[in-house]
């Protein structure tokens, strides 16, 4: 392999701060790279991410309706009384009683702030991408991120009030599996869209900087897919 | 000709006394001091309070490991930045150089260190440690297995200590190749200064690591006796150390993960200039399709287990079918992950064979574009073959003919890549080298491995062999002697380059005859208990299959006494090995064109690529000799800064 070297030749490299800042860079202190080289590498990580996780989002379905095709003795939501919490027959079979299924209402307010959480943020970055200044960011990232925790608070809300629990058979247990990586992806949403408020109340995203509110868009937006997708089958396929 | 005045080196940087901010206190030291501390609060809280439910244990090991882990890597610093970026800090220019080792020594290894080549040391140690444990729970096993009914061990005990020796050494052979040399040498052989994401690389070390002690804490747990691949129910009913076993699959999937997208990004976003993706070395596109692979893989992994954990610790019913579960669908999620991450091992290290086949045999790659092809198909078919690992479970009975068919068709890209291998070394000059004796180990030992994988896709034959000894010794020639093999011989080429010295060969050559030795006598030993019927996972066996065993234990104690003396010369050679050159080995891929040690951020000056990277012996006119295509003599240390072929006027500019 030849090659030849020069002191200019791939600018954006740096990974320690190599080399004098540039321009239009967020953070002119650490790291030394073009926005364009930042937004290019941050997107393509962000994206295989969202990747893996929409793998696991498909995973997440293919459980749904596996239990629910198998309907294993009939319990995909018909185990009000498991074998975890006896209640049988005599003969040692559980009684089986259709469950009650999850009232939809709660998971449609969590899909539905979370939906206008990353509509906020979409409309924070067409704020910074117009440079209409850090009142203008930090408002709609305050905003949204104030529906994101009315969703957040709702989830955790929605496993007080559901009709059943863990033990109450297939439908149960990945109902809740829905609701738990719901929540967790929420809570990592949150402190995500926390930073970008208290970011934004600063002036971070001022100007070029834009493209790091439309990576957090990116995310938001996938967040809300995957909530959405996840209340429409618990909700349609019981 | 380009001239340029070469600046001075990053690490002579001098850094401010608050450079670093809180990563100037922490080490592994408060990382265990951390994790233990908040692992202990975690255990007393969850104690106290779901103890007396019906799965009280359960949740109480697991809260006391997500403790322990999370804890582990706020005391290591793994949580620094995300903390400051959320309250809106940035982190200085001293910061990142703190933060990337300078000024620190050694005891940077210790630490949250951003630099790639510290990263890849830190993996190079691990994987190290990680095979010591396996293969002494593998002598274990073996030692067990040296008569009928051996009092060595009880049966739970061995069980435990298959399951664990399985787990550990899956971990450790995942990160073999990935780990420290896609860290350490493939940032350089593409021209970048460190990888993408600095910080996620030193993440994705620190949460590795942090997974250990929640493997080996399933010893004091009860054990976990129901086989690497812990299916349910046998897992649902196991003690309590399976919720450490899920919870150190959980944080190993998060390490990989990170680690394999940081891979990606850097070879897609980071090469230098003239680096054109058909011009990056095969060992990059190995790493590159193999974590791709890999991010395919673990979001499997990542939910069967957490299924698991919540069967076990919430009472959920995804694998209890009195409940309305199934365990078939434990085996589809887990096989989804686990047929694909055989390859997440084998790429890897199959791509460094040919980088180093191509090097000493000095030739360019035979089929360069059909051996990425191949790397390609195999990730591609990879996915569409798990339930040939389910022929026997009578579960959809009639997709076996299509599954045997798909696994039948990954043999076509593995040929391929094998023919590549060959090719590449067909009337080559080749240098003898230690590196190159691991090839050949690494030819002979794939074609049994490959070959006899074939019988096993075949469902009438998988009826007769599936579950037996010659399926262990079936994939141990494919994982030790095809993908361990070949990671030894990537040890041995890029050791200089990483350690600053030379390997002792007269000693690698004695390691390397009580490996290859080893290996045949230890799973020939296992392919006749195979053949005789005799089943895996069993403490205690019929004396008709005692000579076999007896012809595996002795291999095998012969094929640990090579690895302590490979161990011993690695030791030794970082310890006191000669001086090594920059390129010792006359290579031309851009990880030898840089002084050795590499300094931080790699290149003095960044480097412009103009040609392929394998162009051995080209630029001579006919008939004469081609000056590298025979074994050349070692050149002169040359000191930092002025490796042979920088085509750079240091003194200064003309």
């Amino acid at each position: 392999m030849s090659f030849t070297e020069t002191d200019h030749g791939s600018e954006g490299h740096g990974a320690h701060g190599h080399g004098a800042a540039v321009p239009g860079a967020e953070n002119p202190g650490g790291e030394h790279e073009t926005a364009f080289k930042r937004d290019q590498k941050e997107r393509l990580m962000l994206w295989l991410l969202i990747g893996g996780d929409g793998l696991f989002l498909v995973l997440e379905l293919f459980t749904w309706f596996y239990l629910r095709a198998l309907n294993t003795s009939g319990l995909w939501n018909g185990a009000k009384c498991s074998k975890a919490n006896p209640c049988t027959d005599g003969l040692g079979n559980p009684i089986n009683g259709p469950i009650q299924k999850a009232d939809p209402k709660h998971a449609i307010i969590i899909a539905a702030c979370t939906v206008i959480a990353a509509g906020f943020v979409w409309i924070a970055e067409s704020a910074a991408r117009r440079d209409a200044g850090k009142r203008a960011v930090s408002t709609a990232a305050g905003v949204g991120f104030l529906f994101l925790l009315v969703a957040l608070g709702w989830q955790i809300y929605q496993f007080q009030v559901l009709p059943f629990t863990t033990i109450d058979g297939a439908y149960a247990s990945t109902y809740e599996f829905f609701m738990g990586s719901t929540l967790a992806h929420l809570i990592l949403l949150g402190f995500i869209m926390l930073g970008l408020w208290i970011r934004a109340s600063k002036g971070r995203y001022a100007g070029a900087t834009w493209y790091r509110v439309r990576l957090i868009r990116f995310f938001a937006v996938w967040i809300a897919v995957s909530t959405v997708i996840l209340v429409a089958v618990g909700a349609l396929f019981y | 000709m380009t001239t340029a005045v070469a600046p001075p080196l990053l690490e002579d940087t001098q850094l401010g006394p608050k450079a670093g901010g809180f990563y100037r206190y922490q080490n592994i030291w408060t990382g265990l001091g951390f994790g233990i501390f908040l692992g202990f609060v975690a255990w007393l809280v969850s104690h106290a309070t779901v103890q007396g439910s019906n799965w009280g244990t359960d949740m109480v090991v697991t809260c006391t490991m997500v403790a322990w882990v999370v804890g582990f890597n706020i005391g290591m610093g793994t949580f620094n930045a995300p903390i400051h970026w959320i309250l809106g800090h940035d982190q200085t220019h001293e910061d990142e150089l703190y933060a990337a080792g300078v000024g620190q020594g050694s005891s940077r290894y210790l630490k949250f260190c951003t630099d790639h080549k510290v990263v890849g040391t830190q993996y190079l140690v691990l994987v190290m440690v990680l095979f010591g444990v396996g293969g002494t729970l593998a002598m274990m096993i073996r030692t067990q297995l040296i008569t009928p009914h051996s009092s060595f061990l009880d049966p739970q005990t061995y069980n435990a200590i298959v399951t664990i020796h399985g787990m550990v050494m899956i971990i450790a052979t995942i990160i073999m190749v990935s780990g420290p040399f896609a860290n350490f040498i493939m940032p350089i052989m593409i021209g970048a200064k460190d990888m993408a994401f600095p910080r996620l690389n030193a993440m994705s070390f620190w949460v590795v690591v942090s997974a250990v002690p929640c493997l080996l804490a399933t010893f004091f747990l009860g054990g976990v006796n129901a086989g690497w691949t812990t299916y349910a129910p046998l897992s649902v009913q196991a003690p309590a150390a399976m919720d450490a076993f899920a919870m150190t699959i959980i944080t190993f999937v998060v390490s990989v993960t990170v680690a394999g997208v940081n891979t990606i990004v850097t070879v897609v976003t980071m090469r230098a200039k003239g680096m054109t993706m058909g011009r990056l070395p095969i060992f990059t596109w190995g790493t590159v399709v193999g974590g791709a692979l890999g991010l395919y893989a673990m979001p499997a992994f990542l939910a069967v287990m957490t299924m698991m954990i919540t069967d076990r610790a919430t009472g959920t019913s995804f694998f209890v079918p009195e409940v309305g579960g199934s365990q078939w669908l434990y085996e589809n999620i887990f096989w989804i992950m686990g047929h694909p991450e055989v390859y997440v091992i084998l790429l890897p290290p199959v791509a460094a064979v040919l980088e180093i086949a191509s090097t000493f045999a000095r030739k360019p790659v035979f089929g360069y574009k059909v051996a990425i092809a191949g790397f390609v198909a195999i990730a591609a078919l990879s996915i569409m073959v798990w339930a040939h690992h389910m022929f026997t479970t009578g579960w959809a009975p009639n997709l076996a003919a299509p599954f045997m068919l798909t696994t039948e068709l990954i043999s076509i890209p593995t040929g391929i890549i094998f023919l590549c291998t060959i090719g590449t070394l067909w009337k080559g000059s080749i240098w003898t080298r230690l590196p190159m004796w691991f090839v050949y180990l690494f030819v002979w030992n794939f074609i049994i491995g490959g070959v006899t994988g074939i019988y096993l896709s075949d469902v009438p034959a998988d009826q007769f062999f599936h579950g037996d000894m010659f399926v262990t010794a079936h994939f141990h020639y494919t994982l030790l002697g095809g993908a361990m093999i070949g990671a030894t011989a990537a040890v041995c080429y890029w050791f200089p380059k990483v350690s600053g010295r030379m390997l002792n060969e007269r000693v690698g050559k004695v390691a390397f005859w009580m490996i290859a030795i080893g290996i045949q006598v230890t799973y020939f030993g296992q392919f006749w208990e195979g053949f005789q019927g005799m089943a895996r996972r069993i403490a205690y066996y019929n004396p008709h299959y005692e000579t076999a065993n007896q012809m595996s234990t002795a291999g095998a104690y012969l094929l640990m006494a090579g690895w302590l003396v490979f161990l011993y010369m690695m030791i030794n050679g970082w310890r006191h090995g000669k001086i090594a050159p920059a390129n010792p080995w006359h290579a031309k891929t851009l990880e030898w064109k840089v002084p050795t040690p590499v300094p931080l951020e790699n290149f003095l000056v960044d480097p412009v690529v103009t040609s392929d990277p394998y162009t051995y012996g080209e630029g001579v006119p006919d008939g004469q000799e081609v000056p590298e295509s025979a074994p050349a003599p070692e050149p002169e240390l040359v000191p930092a800064g002025s490796a042979p072929g920088d085509q750079i006027d240091a003194g200064g500019a003309s």
